[in-house]
């Protein structure tokens, strides 16, 4: 059992490091999608947008659900208990609050 | 006394005025406020239901200035397994926030499902946080343990892609639930981020009291037994978006004071990976999740003179599990039905008998299909195989429905 177990844990590895760039979506397309939705949010931090920083962090753990969904003082409350599960950053914070109320 | 008097006829010529002033003034601001703010709404509701009227948008400052959101999530389930009644079961579990002001928090969630003839209503956690700065939150009551990532993270049924939770989670291998106070954050690194989270706490108790759980931690004990209290944290590491690895740990004294287990010492551990990705070539998400557990318990003598009917039972207590998952959703295809289903695989294990006399070791795989409502509203159906060493299997069928809110 525990051979198996050292296997698994060796193909998920490799799953990991060798799918990186072949499951990646092409920059090109990136570059597209960043275009369509610029000018929702001047918000930034370390070079990502709010939007990017909401994707990111929210889509790690379950679906992004549409910034129409709440009302702004809603995001805010949601947001900050979202800071405490997921760790993300006070500026990580703002900058996903901005782009959530501009975004309506 | 005619100063006094002076005085108050001045004060009665002033108020007036300044009531006026300031009738004024709201009678200035508040027609801009509403006009802004039902602008916004109107034009929000005329992308989505243009024919609905708008209702009457009241000053946001007469709500006052907390925040109090009800969240949370409901869930349905029906649950057929081998060598078992098959049952339907449900569950309602209201997350409370309010935000006191933009640095304060509390949030608490109940669990309440019906049991047997009545209802059962747990307080699941309650806690107090505090924003100390951009990269450290403080937080003190009963709060999710974050050594163990399962629980703060994926718990909720909305969340968790299959209708059960994986073994090694909730069987007395990690801690779910904590009664402490925490520290935590998150901070970058060039172009990484690292988080991190530890609390001091109250700690588990050492079962020693029966032969099947001797040696076993009971973490569902919220009171402490003695004055040592458990040290726990996780520290998580982000290289790039969407890929997190993470070790998490709580070090305690379990053993009851005054007692030979007083200075038995006990060390859980916890590693974890999570990548959620968009794949171009695949059309879809990606998700993987993974997560494994050790439990140690230093050697002790259980039931020492016999009197319990089990012992003397020397051991050293040692438990591991785990899980392994997998999900597939096509969110880029054209096709609407296509796009919201999921798709989902886990491998989870368990070994929990320290003594040799408690539960087999056990091994599941399950197989899921989920559809998606909203983004937050699903279908779930799932087969799992189950199969304790030396006994006959639990496979079982689960569906489910939950949503989140």
């Amino acid at each position: 059992m525990i051979a198996a177990r050292r296997i698994f844990s060796v193909l998920v590895l490799l799953l990991v490091s060798t799918s990186w760039s072949l499951f990646a979506e092409p920059k090109t397309n990136r570059k597209a999608d960043d275009k369509s939705s610029s000018g929702v949010s001047n918000d930034s931090y370390r070079g990502l947008s709010g939007e990017e920083l909401w994707s990111n962090n929210c889509m790690r753990c379950h679906n992004i659900r549409p910034p129409t969904m709440y009302s702004d003082a809603q995001w805010d409350v949601i947001v900050h208990h979202m800071r405490l599960r997921a760790n993300i950053t006070g500026q990580e914070q703002r900058a996903i609050v901005a782009f959530l109320k501009s975004a309506k | 006394m005619k100063k006094e008097l002076d005085t108050l006829k001045k004060e009665r010529e002033v108020a007036p005025r300044q009531k006026d002033r300031e009738s004024q003034s709201v009678a200035d601001t508040a027609p801009k406020r509403e006009t802004a703010e039902g602008q916004a709404i109107a034009d929000v509701h005329r992308q989505v239901a243009p024919e609905v009227t708008l209702p009457v948008v009241q000053p946001e400052g007469l709500l006052g200035t907390t925040k109090l959101l009800l969240a949370g999530w409901a869930d349905g389930m029906f649950e057929a397994r081998n060598g078992q009644v098959s049952t339907f079961s449900a569950s309602f579990d209201p997350i409370f926030l309010w935000e006191l002001t933009p640095k304060i928090l509390f949030d608490s969630r109940l669990e309440i499902d019906p049991s047997g003839g009545g209802t059962n209503v747990n307080l699941v956690n309650a806690q107090i946080s505090y924003l100390l700065n951009d990269y450290m939150v403080l937080g003190a009551g009963e709060f999710f343990s974050p050594s163990n990532v399962f629980v703060e993270r994926f718990e909720p049924q909305w969340i968790n892609k299959l209708p059960d939770r994986p073994l090694a989670i909730y069987h007395g291998i990690l801690p779910n639930i904590s009664v402490g106070v925490q520290a935590r954050g998150g901070f970058p690194i060039g172009s990484t981020r690292v988080d991190y989270a530890f609390y001091v706490s109250n700690g588990p108790v050492l079962n020693t009291f029966d032969a099947r759980s001797a040696g076993t931690l009971d973490f569902n004990s919220y009171t402490d037994n003695n004055d040592n209290k458990a040290v726990g944290g996780r520290v998580g590491f982000l290289p790039i978006p969407g890929v997190e690895v993470g070790y998490g740990f709580e070090t305690s004294k379990p053993g009851f004071q005054g007692t030979t287990f007083s200075r038995v010492q006990a060390l859980v551990q916890s590693v974890d990976l999570e990548v959620t990705r968009n794949s171009y070539l695949l059309k879809g998400r990606i998700n993987l999740f993974a997560q494994y557990a050790w439990s140690h318990v230093d050697h002790a003598v259980y039931d020492p003179d016999g009197s319990l009917g089990f012992g003397p039972l020397a051991f050293t207590s040692k438990q591991d599990g785990g899980y392994a998952e997998l999900a597939y959703r096509p969110t880029k295809l054209d096709n609407d039905f296509l796009r919201n289903l999921e798709m989902i695989f886990r491998w989870d294990h368990l070994s929990r008998d320290p003594s040799g006399r408690g539960d087999p070791e056990e091994t599941r795989w399950t197989l899921g299909l989920n559809y998606w409502l909203s983004p937050s509203t699903v279908l779930k159906a799932a087969y799992e195989w189950d199969q304790p060493k030396g006994e006959r299997n639990r496979n079982a069928l689960l569906i489910q429905t939950a949503m989140g809110f």
